[in-house]
């Protein structure tokens, strides 16, 4: 469970004003908002990517602010972070990026072919062929193939938790789609507590079992997806009725 | 309505406030940075893998234009060298004016400048693009600490490589100023040697070393601390890698005239 309490945070002009949000375990959550009210920001904060001026995160009932430094590491490798571009290290080929999602100490112990088998089931978890990238650059991949290795990045040490920041951006429809099946088959096949950021909101409204809105840096909405499709909330609705347009006009495009 | 003479003081304290308040927060980070290296460094987290690369990119591959800078300045010293010498002084005078200038300045002095140009700037820009392509989030995210792998071995390399490169450097001025002293003026090596003895202190050369170290721990310190202070985008990594260099040329020039008063007294 992922609870955060009471998230504010400024960069000059303040993004989050007081965010309470619980994410419970084994579900999937999707933060809904427009751009620069803070969606990645708050997911930033579960990892002390970004530190809140005010307010505290608490993972599985451990605190990353208020409690020992140790309580960190141990949250850092509860959770597996999907970036909005991937973040694939440029220097290092594919075998080496997505092996850099286990823990060092794990690694000193286990023998090469363990860890060569570990990355290798992870990148066909995500649907990719490991002999005929493992070798390859991040600049030698296509959009969607990064996204996917670092989703495998993400997963090859068998996290709990799984952040997305905007898995999808940047991809065009097909790959949406794709990556979208992806990420609700890990998470059921995986058993983990997922919490998606996206822009895409029919896609998320369409996986995920509760769904949040930010607005102006507060929570505006949190429920189910069809309550949040019929609430009454005029700043809602215009958020659904202006991301169901879109939509449809990716569809009509494809 | 502003104050017409009051709003110019004002505005003039509250610029000499924000100088005074980002100096103070880049000498803060600064230290914060270098004591984590430190922490890194005795904790044994520092790979010797990572060490190794970063000695070969900034020491072996800065062999070449470091050859360059070191046979030009010395070259340059000697003609100017012996066009100002040639009727008040003894010719042997020469092989003291280049060694001494090769020694003291030239040597450390250019080479941390092309060390800037070559390391520094691309450090800055290297780590700047990794925190704007959130690779140090990843990092971070992935329980490493970017200090231990990505700041530690360059500070490590560029303290231990700047005083190959100068000592490098020495040499190759040396005996390119006393090649051109033979081809401009014909002064034999014996007599350019003979006036560089009459004069060396070995101290000279542990003044230049002494610099060098200093430089070594300078340009990659600052320039791992301006690349990790990058924000923006593609923009944001042009700004900073613009002033990280502007910041490491003022700061090697300002510790250089630092340098005689505290060890040539």
């Amino acid at each position: 469970m992922i609870s955060y309490k009471n998230i504010h945070k400024a960069f000059d002009i303040p993004v989050l004003s007081g965010v309470d949000l619980t994410v419970e375990t084994g579900e999937m959550f999707a933060l809904f908002g427009p751009s620069g009210t803070g969606k990645s920001v708050l997911l930033k904060t579960t990892l002390s990517l970004i530190v809140p001026d005010i307010g505290d995160v608490e993972v599985d009932g451990m605190s990353v602010y208020d409690g020992p430094s140790s309580n960190l590491e141990k949250i850092r490798r509860k959770i597996g972070y999907v970036f909005q571009h991937a973040a694939l290290f440029d220097s290092l080929n594919v075998y080496e990026n997505v092996s850099m999602g286990l823990p060092e100490d794990e690694i000193a112990r286990m023998r090469t072919a363990d860890l060569s088998r570990r990355v290798w089931e992870a990148l066909e978890i995500v649907n990719l062929e490991p002999r005929e990238i493992l070798s390859k650059l991040p600049s030698e991949l296509s959009g969607g193939m990064k996204k996917r290795v670092g989703i495998a990045r993400a997963i090859v040490g068998r996290p709990e938790i799984l952040l997305w920041d905007e898995p999808t951006t940047g991809l065009d429809p097909i790959n949406t789609a794709a990556v979208e099946r992806l990420i609700q088959r890990l998470s059921k096949e995986l058993e983990v507590t997922s919490l998606l950021v996206t822009h895409d909101v029919e896609g998320g409204l369409h996986i995920c079992d509760r769904v949040a809105m930010l607005h102006s840096g507060t929570l505006r909405f949190c429920g189910t997806p069809q309550e949040f499709r019929d609430s009454p909330d005029t700043v809602v609705q215009a958020f659904v009725d202006r991301a169901a347009a879109i939509a449809a006009l990716d569809m009509a495009i494809v | 309505m502003a104050n017409p003479i009051v709003s110019p003081v004002v505005g003039w304290f509250a610029k000499v406030g924000r100088a005074y308040h980002i100096t103070l927060e880049h000498a803060g980070a600064l230290g914060i940075l270098a004591w984590d290296t430190i922490v890194a460094l005795v904790t044994l987290k520092v790979r010797f893998r990572d060490v190794l690369r970063q000695l070969h990119i900034m020491g072996v591959q800065s062999l070449p234009i470091v050859f360059v800078t070191a046979s030009l300045a010395g070259i340059v010293t000697s003609q100017q060298g012996g066009y100002q010498l040639i009727s008040s002084s003894p010719r042997y005078v020469l092989g003291t004016l280049v060694v001494q200038s090769v020694v003291l300045e030239l040597a450390p002095l250019l080479t941390a400048v092309v060390l800037v140009g070559r390391i520094g700037a691309r450090i800055t820009a290297e780590l700047g693009t990794m925190v704007v392509s959130e690779q140090i989030d990843a990092f971070k995210s992935l329980g490493r600490d970017p200090v231990a792998i990505l700041a530690a071995p360059r500070i490590v390399a560029g303290v231990l490589t700047m005083p190959l490169l100068v000592g490098f450097a020495n040499v190759i001025g040396i005996y390119a100023g006393m090649l051109m002293a033979d081809l401009d003026g014909g002064l034999g090596k014996e007599t350019f040697f003979y006036g560089a003895r009459l004069f060396w202190h070995s101290w000279d050369l542990f003044y230049g070393f002494s610099k060098s170290v200093v430089f070594g721990l300078v340009i990659p310190v600052i320039s791992v601390h301006m690349g990790l202070r990058t924000r923006g985008g593609a923009e944001g990594v042009g700004l900073q890698t613009t002033q990280a260099v502007m910041f490491m040329i003022l700061t090697i020039l300002i510790i250089d005239a630092l340098f005689p008063p505290l060890m040539l007294q």
